[in-house]
């Protein structure tokens, strides 16, 4: 009866600890020592001034607490999985033009070009062609197409992951009016980094070559996707 | 639900006085061999004096088509209980084995008397070799030799929910 | 029968359409007719199996191989079909043309949609041209 048959889909018959008893695992030998604790003194002995009281006294090394709670807080458990990054979808791979679904640039076909420690997706639209800077999206929200460009000439560095995305953290606070005005009128747009804006023509100079080499490939990548009447998506191919 | 059709064979138990009791063989048409035995042991008991109590079954084989990709005619000889009586029939099938004419007989029997699986004998299974041999004319109009007719209405299926005309139908 | 106002009936040697099951598309041949909803069908030129088949799920073609037996075997269809060139009648009529012409339309990835869709531009625009031109003259 070591089993905890399944009541119903998910719930077992007997608890976690229940079924930990059950299975007799800890009755097994031991195979690690404990390293051994040193005991420590319940009481220690302390010197105590004033004359009536004694000259010293036992005091306890930890002290016991004043109040306990009159309710039982049970403490939640520890969750011992950790997050892995999401697997590439076998067909997206380096090149591949996708469809994005969702966000700012949603019916744009642009070029993947790596998968980031995130698990989200390197693109680049590219800019020059449509507008679509190098970018994170979610696979989940990307249909992947058929299409291939070859991207054999482009290097990726190890510089573009999650962190060059990421904003540049806020000093302290700032009220909204700060933010937005500047002696009583809007604030001047911020320039684009200039560094960034040299990493995005390093990636797509040699994207750009490559799809000018096939017919319609620039065309293609100009235009933006959608559904006319009579389509759905799951009849088509991509 | 589709038949099958079983080959039960059982006995009674043997017993001092009589220690080599006759074995009895059936062929029964049934959705699965639990039913088919049940159906022996029913049959049998009508038939002679055994029951499942003191009897045994010895073995159910399945009954395969010989030609089942061949076109055959079936007559069908039954015996059923309507609501005011017993009935016997006799019907004719054209069909590719004999489990498939049982099944078409049975939903026949159930569509022009609404009668129950469990209120229709089937008695006999025989397939009609001579084309002078059919009876009924339902059958015999499908044996001319050069048979053709138009499929006529035939309404095309729309593939949108909502279209501005009705469907053609005739 | 001779003045029925109908065009195609179910018969022997008729060429049949199937619209379902493993067999979906296949074209075939009536080779015996069971009743008055379903037939013997079989394709061995076209890798239908002999089966029973309900007229529910197929189309009639105009095709019919002529003379073909009544309850003929898959060699001797195969014989017939091959003799009277049915598949590449069939294969030539507009109705397969076209059933073709649509599957290779569903097959098209969204790049191949893209460029029908240029090349359809592409068109208009001749059209558009040359009508212009002939409505001035």
């Amino acid at each position: 009866m070591a089993r905890s048959k399944e009541l119903v889909p998910g719930v077992g018959r007997f608890s976690r600890s229940q079924v930990f008893a059950r299975r007799g695992l800890w009755k097994g030998p031991k195979k690690s020592e404990k390293p051994a604790a040193t005991e420590k003194p319940a009481f220690v002995e302390k010197v105590v001034g004033g004359d009536k009281n004694g000259g010293k006294r036992l005091v306890p090394t930890s002290k016991a607490p004043r109040i306990y709670p009159a309710e039982d807080v049970r403490q939640p458990k520890k969750s011992r999985k950790t997050p892995q990054p999401a697997h590439l979808r076998s067909s997206i791979s380096p090149g591949t033009v996708l469809i994005l679904l969702a966000g700012r640039f949603r019916g744009k076909r642009v070029v993947f070009l790596k998968q980031l420690a995130s698990g989200l997706l390197l693109v680049t639209g590219p800019y020059k062609v449509n507008g679509v800077p190098l970018r994170r999206v979610n696979q989940a929200y990307v249909i992947a197409t058929s299409t291939k460009v070859d991207i054999s000439g482009v290097t990726i560095d190890e510089k573009f992951n999650d962190s060059y995305f990421a904003k540049a953290p806020v000093k302290g606070a700032r009220s909204a009016e700060e933010e937005f005005f500047e002696d009583g009128k809007p604030k001047a747009k911020e320039a684009f980094p200039e560094s960034k804006s040299a990493d995005q023509k390093a990636i797509d100079q040699p994207i750009v070559a490559s799809i000018q080499k096939v017919n319609d490939l620039v065309k293609y990548l100009k235009a933006s996707w959608g559904l006319s009447k009579g389509q759905y998506p799951h009849q088509l191919v991509f | 639900m589709g038949f099958t059709e079983y080959q039960v064979v059982g006995r009674h138990l043997p017993t001092e006085h009589e220690p080599t009791p006759k074995i009895y063989r059936m062929r029964i048409f049934a959705p699965n061999e639990v039913v088919a035995k049940s159906r022996f042991w029913y049959f049998l008991r009508q038939l002679k004096k055994v029951k499942k109590a003191s009897g045994e079954i010895i073995g159910v084989n399945v009954i395969h088509e010989k030609k089942p990709i061949k076109i055959k005619n079936f007559g069908i000889w039954l015996r059923y209980d309507s609501r005011s009586g017993t009935h016997n029939m006799y019907k004719e099938f054209r069909d590719l084995s004999r489990t498939d004419a049982v099944k078409s007989l049975y939903q026949d029997m159930a569509a022009r008397h609404r009668a129950r699986f469990r209120s229709i004998h089937i008695l006999r299974v025989v397939e009609v070799q001579k084309t002078d041999d059919i009876r009924r004319p339902y059958i015999r109009q499908l044996l001319e030799p050069k048979l053709r007719f138009p499929l006529p209405h035939r309404v095309a299926k729309s593939r949108s929910l909502f279209v501005a005309r009705r469907p053609n139908t005739f | 029968m001779s003045d029925s106002n109908f065009k195609r009936f179910v018969e022997v040697g008729r060429v049949v359409l199937l619209n379902k099951g493993p067999s979906n598309g296949k074209i075939a041949v009536i080779s015996e007719i069971i009743d008055h909803t379903r037939a013997i069908v079989d394709g061995p030129t076209t890798d239908v199996p002999r089966q029973s088949f309900p007229y529910k799920h197929l189309t009639l073609t105009p095709i019919v191989v002529a003379g073909l037996p009544r309850g003929a075997g898959s060699g001797v269809i195969k014989k017939f079909v091959e003799k009277e060139g049915t598949v590449e009648k069939w294969e030539k009529s507009a109705w397969a043309q076209k059933r073709l012409a649509l599957e290779k339309r569903r097959k098209l990835d969204d790049f191949g949609r893209f460029k029908v869709l240029l090349a359809k531009k592409q068109r208009r625009d001749v059209v558009r041209k040359s009508l212009h031109k002939a409505k001035k003259a």
